[in-house]
């Protein structure tokens, strides 16, 4: 471990890599957590698309349109018709002891008010707690209604003497269409892992470099020239590019997630993201002063990281203070950047204002630290 | 009762002499809570910059773009004319999504053939392209039912034959537990007991890491026996417990009823899972820093329980379509149980009994992680070798 205080550029890194090497804490957080959570994280969210949520099929008509319709829902990949009865009740029961989050409910003069031209009404009921299971039991049972609506009104229609052509034409006059870019299918791994590798290669470089810095603090080593911090940023610039390349390089090839491949892009960013996080990780170490408050500090700050950069929770919706003051962390830049540089394949210069915010930050950062952990002290 | 008080003030005591840990069990929590409501204070995103494309320039595409601009949901920043600005603004995530307005929309129309306006949306923004998708639909559809049934009434149909032809099996669509989508319920409500568990667990493996790093463990638990040391262990996690259960409660309140939210099933039996939720987690703290006889490594075990506990707990991504290892991971993470729990009793209404196993099993973990913390802290006294690792 460092005891004295390096003075030139070349001991500050010298110094700085050998101190990672020895320290089996510091390795643990630059080597194995990034690699480690690169498997742990898309574990949980493999199937991407969410398919097969348990629902039920309250048929109270008992007619050929009722178990066409029931038909279609079987054959629908979102849902999982789990039960079919008359009772509504039961249905009920079920969604609330969690059996099902859904059900269609087809009520007994469907087919009687479809046959007669008057308006026939089926209720879709989803489990509003949860967003996503909502959405596809909504989807799902709207498709299967949706194609037996159709049929019907292609029969009434042709039924009136247009021909099965017209009568499809007209059914509706303006069709909507939505489709997805730079994430085709949608799956929800593809959105949320890209994004949450910038926040692991944040969290686990901010909290490497800090606990190292608050190591030297504690030695009463961390005073240091400027010259000395550069190498020592130099050193520490190393395993975050590692861990970078390692995700944009790797892990996103790996899992298949929507590459734009702007390459060159993507290496002038991580250098700018890597440099502020290990500056602002070397402040938050001479702050702390203590090896492991570095770690006690930081491991709540993921949760309102994530809320405020913008991918998960539109940044439109922030209140307005917050929207200025999130630029101070650099995965709010990072994010935004990386996400249109390696999965939309923008043009560098349209990232330049997140690049200019990573390079301010690690100008006042750097400057902080040549300020509080200059002057070495007492020697 | 003696040891409990006694490891009670040695805890005041040291609290009030490093204003960090202190801070750690008492400011900090609040603010991180109050930082949480206030980032979902605006509730539902609203004007979300989108982009058209205006190919017919017509009096009916005109009327669409102004519908779509009077849509809360979105806001047109911009109109393109050109497919290569268009890609490069969507590129750029200027707009989240665009609308194409092909040509001959009206002329179309009026003949009787069918048109298509098309949205392309940011799939990599999932949030704000789920709403786009739900609010352009919705705008789209209202246009088609009035051209439909101008077009049917001018045919003789009555309005009520039109719509009835139109669509002669209508859907009725009831999202229960929260029918308005109110994203600040969800959210917030979610997030706060999130931040808490972390800083519980964190607060748990501070307490008692902290006398091994310091190699104060002799001096906190003298020479006293298994009840001894346990009543000790208790009495020091008893103040985080106290004060991170107040803000979790005062928190939970605000956005409940302080604000008027009429919950549908049982604040106080809320309450109860979140007292016992942090009991927990500062078990488990405890019980980390025991087994490992490491702060740094404790500190490290919590990171990786609790940091993505949120994002694991069913919440957003259902656990059912997980895979089955994965699934086995999240259930057996107690946030997943817990927010499970508030979700029923906030949203859902449910019964005392159908949430009754989770407290019930809360209970018996955090006695056991603190039976197994006690056990390991009394190994750990009599062997001064193993204390001091960082």
């Amino acid at each position: 471990m460092t005891s004295h205080h390096p003075t030139s550029l070349r001991s500050g890194f010298v110094a700085t890599l050998r101190d990672v090497l020895r320290d089996k804490g510091a390795l643990m957080i630059f080597v194995a957590a990034p690699l480690f959570y690169a498997f742990f994280y898309p574990w949980f969210f493999g199937p991407e698309v969410v398919t097969r949520i348990p629902v039920a099929v309250v048929d109270q008509d008992h007619s050929a349109l009722s178990r066409s319709i029931h038909r279609l829902a079987l054959a629908n990949p979102r849902i999982e018709v789990k039960a079919v009865g008359a009772d509504e009740r039961a249905a009920q029961a079920a969604m609330s002891r969690g059996e099902i989050d859904g059900y269609l409910v087809l009520p007994d003069d469907l087919k009687a008010h479809v046959a007669r031209g008057m308006p026939a009404m089926v209720t879709v009921v989803s489990n509003g707690a949860y967003p996503l299971i909502s959405k596809a039991v909504q989807y799902g049972f709207s498709e299967a209604v949706g194609a037996a609506s159709a049929g019907v009104e292609i029969r009434q229609r042709e039924a009136k003497g247009q021909s099965p052509r017209q009568a499809g034409e007209s059914r509706t006059p303006v069709d909507f269409r939505a489709m997805a870019l730079f994430n085709p299918t949608e799956g929800y791994s593809s959105f949320i892992v890209p994004a949450v590798a910038l926040f692991i290669m944040h969290q686990t470089l901010l909290m490497g470099v800090g606990m190292l810095v608050a190591t030297w603090v504690e030695r009463g080593a961390a005073h240091a020239s400027p010259m000395a911090w550069i190498g020592r940023w130099l050193a520490f610039l190393l395993p975050g590019l590692v861990s970078g390349l390692f995700y944009f390089g790797w892990v996103f090839w790996l899992y298949g997630y929507p590459r734009a491949n702007n390459v060159a892009g993507s290496l002038v960013f991580l250098v700018l993201y890597v440099s502020a996080i290990v500056t602002l990780g070397s402040l938050v170490g001479l702050w702390c002063r203590d090896r492991e408050r570095v770690l006690q500090v930081l491991l709540f700050s993921t949760l309102p990281m994530v809320f405020l950069a913008g991918f998960s929770w539109p940044p439109e919706a922030l209140p307005l203070p917050l929207q200025y003051l999130r630029w101070l962390i650099p995965t709010t830049s990072g994010v935004q950047a990386a996400l249109r540089l390696n999965q939309m394949g923008a043009p560098l210069q349209s990232v330049m204002p997140y690049l200019g915010c990573l390079l301010a930050l690690t100008v006042v950062a750097g400057s902080f630290v040549l300020k509080f952990g200059g002057k070495p002290q007492g020697d | 009762m003696r040891h409990f008080f006694n490891s009670t003030r040695r805890e005041v005591h040291r609290l009030g002499q490093s204003p960090w840990d202190l801070a750690m069990v008492t400011w900090v929590p609040v603010l991180a809570v109050v930082l949480v409501v206030w980032i979902f204070s605006s509730a539902i995103p609203r004007n979300l910059p989108v982009g058209v494309m205006d190919e017919d320039h017509s009096a009916l595409s005109r009327q669409l773009v102004r519908m779509l601009n009077a849509s809360p949901g979105m806001q047109v920043v911009d109109e393109f004319d050109s497919e290569s600005s268009v890609q490069l603004a969507l590129r750029e995530v200027r707009v989240y999504g665009m609308i194409n307005i092909p040509r001959d929309f009206e002329r179309d129309i009026k003949r009787g053939i069918k048109a298509e306006v098309i949205l392309r949306h940011n799939a990599q923004f999932a949030t704000h392209s789920s709403l786009l998708q739900r609010d352009v639909r919705t705008v789209v559809g209202t246009l088609a039912a009035g051209i439909e049934m101008s077009a049917r009434n001018k045919r003789g149909e009555s309005a009520q034959q039109a719509k009835v032809s139109f669509n002669p099996i209508q859907i009725q669509s009831i999202a229960l537990f929260n029918g308005s989508g109110n994203y600040e319920k969800y959210l917030t409500a979610a997030a706060i007991p999130a931040i808490l568990h972390i800083l519980a667990m964190t607060a748990g493996a501070w307490a008692v890491g902290r006398e091994f790093r310091d190699r104060t463990l002799g001096q906190w638990l003298q020479h006293e026996g298994p009840r001894a040391v346990g009543a000790a262990l208790l009495g020091k996690l008893a103040i985080p417990w106290v004060t991170l259960t107040s803000v979790g409660a005062a928190a939970l309140w605000y956005i409940t009823a302080g604000r008027g939210w009429d919950i549908s099933g049982s604040l106080l039996w809320i309450f109860l899972a979140m007292t016992l939720l942090m009991a927990l987690s500062l078990a488990a703290g405890a019980a980390a820093a025991t087994l490992t006889k490491s702060l740094r490594t404790a500190l490290s075990v919590t990171g990786l329980l609790t940091a993505p506990a949120f994002a694991f707990s069913g919440m957003s991504f259902p656990l059912s379509a997980m895979p089955d290892s994965a699934r086995m991971w999240a259930t057996s993470m107690p946030f997943t149980h817990y927010i499970r729990l508030q979700t029923e009793q906030l949203l859902m209404g449910l019964t005392f009994g159908a949430s009754a196993a989770t407290p019930a099993v809360f209970l018996l973990a955090t006695l056991g992680l603190l039976g197994l913390a006690a056990l390991g802290l009394v190994q750990a006294r009599d062997k001064p070798s193993t204390w001091g690792a960082r």
